[in-house]
């Protein structure tokens, strides 16, 4: 980096407040208002074009949706990666306590984003599938449900929680000097949902005409969503660090409580 | 290229003034509380749907025998795991009453924006099993006794007890027996037989099996009492699952 580039990203660095959630908000806000559209979507296109995967009209307003959504899942995935690793700081040693403050405040905002999409892809798609599968017989893999549940909803938090596991491995120091065992389970585990569904559906292709939600083939789904817990260490660890860096006010935090 | 910068507050210091410090602490705790709330209602509405999900569905599947005693069962993993995490570290005794006030959020909206507004059901065919009264219970007794092992114990116990009873002022209309051709069933079973769900057939309903329906009208405390002994030992294993994930250990590079 040219040193003109470095003092105008220190000029930029001492305008600007150590805390602004305003990135994640937006991306948020646009998730939702995507989500909504996705969901008008299905109510057309699932039931006119969405139960013959034989129906040319299938082909169109259902698979086309796949081959376009997965490649882009993937550059995303790995424009993200491989942004935030190039861009990396290369002397995270030299961090000084507010910047790396603010750096902890941005990945804050990376994990309410993940959080978002964790919501949406595990909770929201994925018992909406149930209702779908358990009403509709399936003659596919690639079901309506499926097409916006596994591929698109699965692959958006996964992108999501990358996108904040690299920047903590790149710019934050407590979390870029060693590996957080914590945060390393709380992203590869729900990662691990997507290739669980490699054994879901060559499972279904026994089983596709009975849906019970609770057959044992769908518990490698639960096993991963498991390790989401893990939140739970990545807190404690955001927590003592913030804790570190905030000594001197110690006693006006007591004061609030 | 560096990107470390340190400007606009005092050498050696992250906060520019108390203020700052303050106002971004209050707003980074109910963000990062959102974040657990969100995380919590994903993972485990996951794991709930996944291994209670058919009872938790349908009306006509809410039997007094499987579901009293796998629903509860399956809920008690988050609820231990959630209280273990809040108690321990934040000293916070709603664990219990969070994970199943995100579970119930969750499932509201998924029952009526999905299975009503998508698939077409009515609402009391698919309402969801009520939990939150045995989340309150558990965290009580968390609260009182201070202790996980008075907490599993007792709490555990109750958890599965209450399970029937606080579902039953919603649940027992649709045990009202009737009488359609000749057959006698409940009103649940005359919705689940309107409401056809092709993929799910009635032949792999899995109700009032086998021979404890011999114990007439006490199949539910039976099955209750199960649901509490097995709830104590889920407890036990899910309040270290809890710990466990609350692991601030980490690894250096070459370990993995």
């Amino acid at each position: 980096m040219s040193v003109t580039t470095e003092k105008a990203a220190r000029a930029a660095a001492e305008t600007e407040t150590i805390v602004n959630y305003w990135p994640a908000y937006w991306t948020m806000i646009a998730l939702f208002v995507f989500y909504v559209c996705v969901r008008i979507y299905e109510q057309y296109f699932g039931w006119y074009a969405g139960l013959d995967s034989f129906d040319p009209l299938f082909q169109k307003y259902w698979l086309s949706i796949m081959w376009i959504e997965l490649p882009l899942e993937f550059i995303a995935f790995c424009g993200i990666g491989g942004y935030m690793w190039k861009t990396r700081d290369r002397n995270i040693d030299r961090v000084g306590p507010r910047e790396e403050m603010r750096r902890i405040l941005v990945l804050i905002g990376w994990l309410a984003i993940y959080a978002f999409t964790v919501y949406w892809g595990a909770s929201y798609f994925t018992e909406q599938d149930g209702t779908w599968h358990q009403t509709v017989i399936r003659d596919t893999d690639f079901t309506p449900s499926h097409i916006l549940e596994f591929y698109l909803s699965y692959p958006i938090y996964i992108i999501a929680g990358w996108g904040g596991f690299m920047y903590a491995r790149t710019r934050v120091p407590m979390f870029a000097k060693r590996i957080s065992l914590a945060y390393l389970m709380f992203w590869a585990g729900p990662f691990m949902i997507f290739p669980n569904i490699g054994l879901n559906e060559w499972g279904h292709t026994f089983w596709f005409m009975e849906e019970l939600f609770t057959a044992p083939l769908h518990w490698g789904f639960v096993f991963f969503g498991w390790f989401a817990l893990a939140v739970f260490g990545v807190a404690i660890q955001i927590f003592d660090r913030v804790i570190e860096l905030s000594k001197e006010y110690e006693k006006d935090v007591s004061a609030l409580v | 290229m560096s990107i470390s910068t340190e400007t606009g507050a005092p050498a050696g210091k992250a906060w520019k003034s108390k203020e700052e410090f303050l106002g971004c602490v209050i707003l980074t705790d109910w963000i990062l509380l959102v974040v657990l709330f969100a995380v919590l209602l994903g993972s485990f509405h996951i794991h709930y749907m996944l291994l209670a999900g058919d009872w938790d569905f349908w009306i006509d599947f809410k039997d007094r025998r499987m579901w009293p005693t796998v629903a509860p069962i399956v809920a008690m993993c988050f609820a231990a795991a959630a209280q273990s995490f809040l108690w321990t570290k934040l000293r916070l005794p709603i664990g219990a009453t969070t994970v199943t006030l995100a579970l119930l959020i969750g499932e509201w909206i998924n029952r009526y924006d999905n299975f009503w507004g998508w698939t077409f059901f009515p609402i009391n065919l698919v309402t969801p099993s009520a939990l939150i009264p045995m989340g309150f219970w558990l965290d009580i007794v968390l609260l009182l006794s201070g202790s996980w092992l008075i907490t599993a114990l007792i709490g555990g116990l109750g958890w599965g007890l209450l399970f029937y009873p606080i579902n039953w002022p919603w649940l027992a209309q649709f045990h009202q027996a009737a009488e359609v051709d000749g057959v006698l069933l409940t009103l649940a079973d005359l919705i689940g037989f309107n409401s056809v769900r092709t993929g799910t057939p009635e032949y792999i309903r899995m109700i009032e099996r086998g021979t404890l329906r011999t114990f007439g009208k006490d199949v539910v405390p039976v099955a209750a009492f199960f649901a509490g002994f097995i709830s104590m030992l889920v407890y036990f294993l899910w309040w270290k699952i809890g710990a466990w994930f609350s692991t601030t250990r980490y690894l250096e590079s070459d370990e993995i």
